[in-house]
């Protein structure tokens, strides 16, 4: 009977509290010591797949990749000549008539940034790449670039990144996160949409009439 | 134009839509002759395929004739066509594959993302079968807008009734591809499990592909007489322990290869299948695979599985380890039907195979409603319904 003497046993709500106390601080102190285990190279994770830290400094980086049956000049001259494609975009800026070393944002680019940005081709390498990057007093600070790989057989494999760093966070972004998400699934479907064009000579649709929505 | 349209679960009406017009310089339009219901418009009928909204128009096997082209089409306003259901592009690198149902370019880039997220990778567009794919306006209905139309409709000849070619825009060619899935070597032995419109349709391939023996494997007594007067040895799973009846069957070796025709609704109260069943009501889990569990515990070393049935979520209880143990290959996938529609009309122009055997039962398009529930409903009597709109 020693072990009964003159106490009080806890009451179950008690130990449940302390329990579920104890299994959140365990699994968040887990979750710190896995993050910054030292073993963890966040630079070794190849192209945009980090798991952790998709950053570049202060600079959300994000991107798509598709492979198009084409050469790197064609597809090329599909996105800065094909006026049919323009419309369709939604992420990827295109090139301005007159000024071959301006590109124009989609609109979609435009609403996220809530003012008119002017972006200028900064680098060019044949066959290679475009890169470009925002210019003026947008909300949003904006570098991107086009590149082209050969991909055998496959055709060429086409990569678009953007790295987007926002002036003034909280006045011009749902949340960072959000935006990112939108941008990259946003610069996958424009890939996709400058697939369809190369290859098929037009952009799929299930619509039943031209008018129709 | 009438057209039969998904109004919810178990809910087909002809409604008035709108005409289709050329939208694509590749599109034509076609005025359509003949439609059928396949086994999986009923997935869609039942509600275990997601994303098929009220009013699509349903239906992805049919035929007609041209009544419009777009500038780039290559055919010609009267011709006669036969109509994959699969959409595919021809140029993607899938398509120069012939892997036509993998087609890259050819399910809009807006309902990409939900099969992308579900499956790895997004779909082909196909006709009447969900926003999965695409959305695209199917072939139950008077017209119908055919994108690709210089790649993905076959022309066929004007002496050949509509019956006999029909089944060229999906079962046929469906059946044709799980025989050759299960690569089939002379005098193999080969079980097939569903005695539907593919399953049939299968056991006529692999006869036609050199297999010694086909045993057929159904819940269905019409069905299962169907099978044998294609030559198959019927077995029905009400009576019979199908493990024990394949072993024994085969000298306790096993089939060379299965096919599972049945896919994700498979019927029959063994336990896996209740527990599938409970799953997919509730929404934890989508296939019901009871099928699949036991071609693949039934296949013989070494052997082949064939799944022309269609699967479109997760499975629980897969039996991975029997397939790695016994060294099985598992080949499955949409049917890449122009591939194989040239050799197929081929055989029916030389009256080698005459697919109109599996005909049931002929309606006008109005009555699609009674269609539906009769071929889901009395599957003894209706085994493959044809509208005519």
């Amino acid at each position: 009977m020693l072990y009964n003497q003159g106490h009080t046993p806890m009451p179950i709500a008690n130990w449940a509290r302390y329990g579920l106390a104890a299994t959140l601080a365990t699994a968040a102190g887990g979750v710190l010591i896995y993050r910054r285990k030292p073993g963890i190279n966040h630079d070794a994770a190849p192209a945009r797949s980090a798991r952790h830290r998709r950053r570049f400094g202060d600079y959300r980086v994000t991107g798509a990749t598709v492979t198009i049956r084409a050469t790197p000049e064609q597809i090329r001259a599909c996105w800065q000549g094909n006026a049919q494609l323009w419309p369709e975009l939604e992420y990827l800026p295109f090139p301005e008539g007159n000024q071959p070393d301006l590109l124009l944002p989609p609109s979609e680019l435009r609403d996220m940034a809530s003012r008119p940005l002017l972006t200028r081709i900064v680098a060019e390498r044949e066959d290679e790449l475009v890169a470009w990057r925002s210019e003026g007093d947008g909300h949003a600070d904006m570098h991107g670039r086009l590149r082209f790989r050969d991909n055998g057989a496959k055709g060429t494999a086409v990569e678009v990144i953007m790295a987007v760093r926002p002036h003034h966070f909280a006045s011009a972004w749902k949340t960072e996160a959000m935006m990112a998400e939108a941008l990259e699934l946003g610069l996958l479907r424009d890939l996709r949409r400058l697939r369809m064009l190369i290859e098929t000579g037009e952009i799929a649709t299930a619509r039943m009439r031209p008018d129709a929505a | 134009m009438r057209a039969a349209t998904f109004q919810g679960k178990g809910d087909i009406d002809v409604r008035q839509m709108p005409d289709p017009a050329i939208v694509n310089p590749r599109d034509c339009i076609i005025e359509v002759t003949s439609t059928a219901i396949c086994g999986s418009d009923l997935h869609l009928y039942d509600g275990v395929i997601p994303g098929v909204e009220k009013d699509d128009i349903l239906g992805h096997e049919f035929m007609g004739r041209v009544v419009a082209v777009g500038k780039e089409s290559t055919l010609e306003v009267g011709q006669r066509v036969v109509v994959p259901f699969t959409i595919f592009c021809g140029q993607c690198f899938h398509c120069s594959e012939q892997r036509y149902s993998n087609c890259d370019n050819s399910c809009p880039v807006e309902d990409q993302e939900v099969a992308e997220k579900a499956f790895g990778h997004p779909m082909a567009g196909m006709f009447g079968y969900s926003h999965l794919t695409g959305g695209f306006a199917g072939g139950q209905a008077e017209y119908v807008r055919i994108p690709y139309s210089d790649v993905v409709p076959l022309v066929v000849p004007e002496d050949i009734p509509d019956e006999r070619l029909l089944f060229l825009s999906d079962i046929l060619p469906t059946g044709w591809m799980a025989a050759l899935n299960a690569e089939i070597a002379p005098g193999d032995t080969i079980a097939v499990w569903g005695c539907g419109p593919v399953g049939l349709f299968t056991i006529l391939s692999a006869f036609q592909q050199k297999a010694g023996r086909v045993i057929a494997i159904d819940g269905v007594k019409g069905r299962l007489d169907m099978a044998e007067q294609l030559g198959a040895e019927p077995v029905n799973f009400h009576e019979t322990d199908i493990l024990d009846a394949l072993k024994q069957m085969t000298g306790g070796i096993g089939p060379d290869a299965v096919i599972d025709a049945v896919g994700m609704e498979a019927h029959g109260i063994a336990i896996d299948n209740m527990a599938d069943r409970v799953k997919q009501a509730v929404g934890i889990g989508q296939d019901r695979a009871h099928v699949l569990r036991q071609a693949i515990m039934a296949c013989r070393k070494g052997g082949r599985v064939s799944v022309p049935g269609v699967y479109g979520g997760k499975a629980d209880l897969f039996p991975l380890g029997a397939m790695m143990q016994k060294g099985l290959q598992l080949r499955t996938g949409q049917t890449h039907v122009r591939r194989y529609t040239a050799e197929l009309l081929d055989l029916i122009e030389r009256d080698v195979i005459d697919p109109s055997f599996l005909i049931s039962h002929r309606l006008p398009l109005d009555e699609a409603a009674t269609g539906y529930r009769n071929f889901r409903d009395q599957q003894d009597e209706w085994i493959k319904v044809v509208m005519h709109p």
